[in-house]
């Protein structure tokens, strides 16, 4: 370690600071290298693994471009969007008045590309099959209903055998889409029952645990005994979960599947932003816990390269990235939904 | 305790003597026990995704889809060494002038007992404290970067390398300095030339052992260095990632990615002890004696 | 050159070493000025919405804009006191082994082995608490799954901590107590442990600044739930463990929140290990005088 050495690494390391370098107040650079662009991306861990298996297949496509999604909750997506901190975000739940005032870059589109069950999971040992009503669910997720056995849920699950055993309740601990379609939910459908209204995040009564992302509500459920929580189908599927049927308005019990969720997404009318809502269907066969997640991306960018990447995802997203979704129990998006989307890639202004 | 009572009878005394012994050696099992858990744990589930094809968990990307088993973590690896090199060379230099500053010049002043009261209050100061002070300062303005982290590092590393540098400087016999003024030599060539020379094997020891405590560091990382997939050579820009902050998110994660998390955590544990090992030796080897 | 020139030219460069020096000494200085100002300064507004009900309530509510830090300070003083308890019998019953039961060519073999434990990265433990400890036990994430991962990683600690004190009890008074009869436990009481109580208390709180400023860990295991509860089984949640949870995508005044805590658990955590140094350093001054 001679003194001048370090002496001159430690110039070097002033000049480094004091040289602008890579300022994040417009959105991040497209750095790489020569040719290479990257787009980030965070929001909704709904949509997590359709994103990343898009991105593995994107890849694949597009050497010259890397999408990077970080997760982190559909409220933190919305805020990076806000912020101009990402690229592109991805949400469960769209702006709410006073967020979409904080929105600094313009106008943006919203662009629906994955449709998905929320599934209620349960860990309860020699329960395979449950029955829940959206009236029962509210009052277990409020912890009305403590106890597995209560006559509520006995009521759900004529002759069904339940052990007297306390229920866990987990809920997300970030900000999520998930949690506000799920209490939006109930709030619909659960007849009054629900008190705690709806939002990205609620006040959860105490005694629940919370989990970061539909992962952590994964492993909350896997790890307790007694615990039911509300996560995507796709994460409940991979953590081999098991989860209930729920009963729709018709008055039927459905478990989630490709199937119920495509009759769900029957009767969606998407706005002209593309906004809609596939909870509580009011087909027969509908699963009534039908979610779906939008990308968000400004209309205009900034930046060329990064303009054409985003362009260029998204194309793949609403094409190519469909067909990726039933092998990770999603569903694709109705066809002509798809076309409008793909219409609104078009209109991206890229400079 | 008062004294005890020798005139009590013989055979109690030695059996509570033993029954005590036997409890001291349950504790040292205690400690054991964990230990030897860990590494075979790190073992068992990190050893199979991390040599079984090996150099892949080294030269490959982190899968951008989580849910495939797999290697590997290479990224992760470049961006500890990227980082932990960073801090080092920050905080080393500072660290070595300023304890010999406090040993050579400031003696008992108030300046230097200032500083070393306030770098003992900084060994103290919880890692997420420098996280989040270094996202306030530098992520807000500059994106996640090696650099950022290595920033939190090397506030970390500060105190603790100026500590063992001064304990070291302290070891220096008064003779060979006095010797060398005799020579006409000045204070700083003296220090340059003669003190930091016959030091230098405990201050290299010290810094490596502050290093391998760096290296496993992850809240300062979750603040300021991000959790890139692609590999990423740069210091200064874009995100990186790292192995704490890979193996904390693999952690809660599906169990495709926990795998992962094992091979970076036997990763992780090798650097550190290798430099801990590193560090021993040198000391064992060269350094002076109290 | 007449020598004048020579010594003019060499003074310079001496006193531009030293004060070269001096600002890396006062590196620390600024470093932890900047930490007390930023984020003091951040804390504020969460505590002028919230006064001291900041730290009296219990209610976290981000919808609601209210923040109690209560639940937090509860639970990490809840966890230190958990692994404080389990660390210490332990830690000193390993002490005591290491310096007077075991043969010589065991010591350094096993003090090598022991500090190992230092080594290993808190996330690892982290991970392994997590995925293997925790499923071992039948634990589900709680205080007591956080307290025993943070007893495992703070024995090290309060071990070479005691041991070091425990040495400095004058071998007289030992080989006094053995003359007179006494067994070896018997000598432990009449003579080390009046002789180090003061500096074992010191080991002990260095323990606990460094169980509750633990993070990592910590939130692996926890259970993430505001719980002010003394059943151990019940999930929980501590200062670092929900700064770490939520910052990533905090609003301003939640933000403030979160800095607000990290700055009392600054404050608490020197406050804790000034105090432990003091004791300990007062301790050793004492015993090297006797």
């Amino acid at each position: 370690m001679k003194r001048s050495g370090s002496i001159q690494l430690a110039a070097a390391v002033a000049v480094a600071l004091a040289s602008p370098g890579c300022k994040t107040s417009e959105a991040p650079p497209g750095g790489g290298g020569a040719g290479k662009v990257t787009i980030n991306g965070s929001g909704a861990t709904f949509q997590k693994a359709a994103q990343e298996i898009a991105i593995e297949a994107f890849a694949k496509v597009r050497k010259d471009i890397t999408v990077n999604y970080a997760g982190g909750g559909s409220g933190k997506g919305r805020k990076e969007l806000a912020d101009q901190v990402v690229d592109y975000a991805c949400t469960d739940a769209p702006y709410k008045a006073e967020e979409a005032a904080s929105v600094k870059g313009g106008a943006f589109f919203y662009i629906p590309n994955v449709l998905g069950a929320i599934a209620v999971s349960y860990h309860l040992g020699g329960v395979d099959k449950l029955q829940l009503s959206a009236d029962t669910l509210a009052k277990i997720f409020q912890r009305e209903i403590k106890q597995w056995d209560d006559p509520a849920i006995l009521a759900d699950n004529p002759g069904a055998k339940l052990p007297s055993a306390a229920i866990v309740v987990a809920r997300r601990a970030d900000g999520s889409g998930t949690t506000e379609n799920f209490t939006r939910y109930l709030h619909e459908a659960g007849g009054g029952a629900w008190k705690l209204g709806s939002g990205s995040t609620v006040a959860w009564p105490g005694d629940t645990q919370a989990g970061n992302g539909n992962n952590g509500v994964a492993g909350i459920v896997k790890k307790t005994s007694g615990a039911i929580g509300y996560l995507d189908l796709s994460d409940a599927i991979e953590n081999k979960l098991r989860y209930a049927a729920v009963k729709n308005q018709a008055g039927t019990y459905v478990t989630p599947d490709a199937a119920s969720v495509t009759a769900a997404a029957e009767g969606i009318t998407p706005d002209d932003k593309l906004l809609f809502s596939a909870l509580n269907g009011k087909g027969v066969a509908a699963y009534p816990l039908t979610a779906q997640s939008w990308c968000m991306v400004y209309e205009k960018q900034t930046d060329k390269a990064k303009g054409e990447a985003l362009s260029a995802w998204f194309k793949f997203l609403l094409t190519d990235g469909q067909k990726l979704l039933p092998e990770i129990d999603f569903a694709p998006v109705p066809k002509a939904l798809a076309d409008k989307a793909l219409a609104q890639i078009e209109k991206i202004q890229v400079p | 305790m008062s004294a005890p009572d020798l005139r009590a009878k013989p055979g109690w005394r030695s059996v509570k003597d033993r029954l005590m012994t036997g409890l001291m050696l349950a504790a040292v099992v205690a400690v054991l026990v964990p230990l030897a858990a860990v590494l075979a744990s790190l073992a068992a589930r990190g050893g199979g995704i991390a040599l079984a094809s090996f150099p892949d968990f080294f030269t490959q990307e982190i899968p951008r889809f989580s849910r495939r088993a797999g290697p590997g973590m290479g990224p992760a690896v470049i961006g500890t060494l990227l980082v932990t090199a960073t801090a080092t060379a920050l905080a080393v230099p500072l660290g070595v002038l300023g304890a010999i500053y406090l040993h050579e010049y400031g003696g008992s002043g108030r300046f230097a007992r200032l500083v070393r009261f306030m770098a003992t209050v900084m060994t103290g100061v919880p890692s997420i404290v420098m996280g989040l002070f270094v996202y306030l300062l530098w992520t807000i303005r500059f994106g996640f970067s090696a650099f950022g982290g290595a920033l939190a590092l090397a506030c970390l590393m500060l105190p603790v390398v100026i500590g063992a540098s001064e304990q070291m400087l302290r070891l220096v016999p008064g003779h060979l300095r006095e010797a060398s003024y005799a020579l006409g030599a000045t204070k700083s060539r003296t220090i340059l030339t003669v003190v930091l020379p016959a030091a230098l094997p405990g201050i290299v020891s010290g810094c490596l052992l502050a290093v391998a405590r760096a290296a496993g560091e992850t809240a300062p990382l979750l603040f300021a260095v991000g959790a890139a997939k692609a590999f990423n050579w740069s210091v200064l820009h874009e995100a990186n990632t790292a192995l704490p902050s890979q193996i904390f998110g693999n952690a809660l994660d599906v169990p495709a990615a926990q795998g992962r998390a094992w091979g970076a955590a036997l990763t992780l544990v090798l650097l550190t002890f290798l430099l801990t090992l590193a560090a021993r030796l040198v000391t064992g080897r060269f350094a002076l004696k109290r | 050159m007449q020598l004048s020139e020579l010594r003019g030219r060499s003074q310079n460069a001496d006193r531009a070493f030293r004060w070269l020096a001096a600002g890396a000494a006062g590196i620390v200085l600024v470093v932890l000025a900047l930490i007390a100002i930023t984020m003091t300064d951040r804390a504020r507004p969460v505590l002028g919405r919230m006064g001291l009900g900041f730290f009296t309530q219990t209610t976290w509510s981000v919808p609601t804009n209210t923040y109690g830090a209560l639940g937090f300070l509860y639970g990490t003083l809840y966890t230190a006191v958990i692994a404080i308890a389990i660390a210490v019998p332990i830690s000193f019953g390993v002490a005591l082994f290491v310096t007077q039961v075991a043969p010589r060519w065991v010591r350094r073999p096993l003090v090598y082995v022991i500090d190992l434990l230092a080594v290993v990265p808190s996330v690892v433990f982290g991970l392994w608490g997590l995925l293997v400890m925790a499923p071992a036990l039948g634990l589900q994430p709680s205080y007591l799954a956080a307290g025993i991962i943070l007893a495992i990683m703070i024995t090290p600690i309060i071990t070479s901590l005691s041991r070091e004190v425990i040495e400095t009890t004058p071998v007289t008074d030992k080989e006094a107590a053995f003359a007179l009869g006494a067994t070896r436990w018997e000598m432990i009481t009449a003579t080390v442990w009046p002789h180090s109580k003061g500096g074992l208390v010191g080991a002990v709180m260095l323990g606990l600044g460094r169980a509750m400023g633990e993070t990592i860990a910590a939130t692996l295991v926890i259970g993430n739930t505001v719980h002010v509860t003394a059943n151990p089984l019940a999930p929980g949640y501590s200062m670092p463990t929900v700064i770490a949870n939520e910052f990533g995508e905090a609003e301003p005044l939640h933000k403030s929140a979160l800095i607000a805590l990290a700055v009392t658990l600054f404050l608490i955590t020197i406050a804790v290990n000034l105090a432990a140094t003091w004791i300990v350093q007062r301790s050793m001054r004492r015993s090297r005088g006797t």
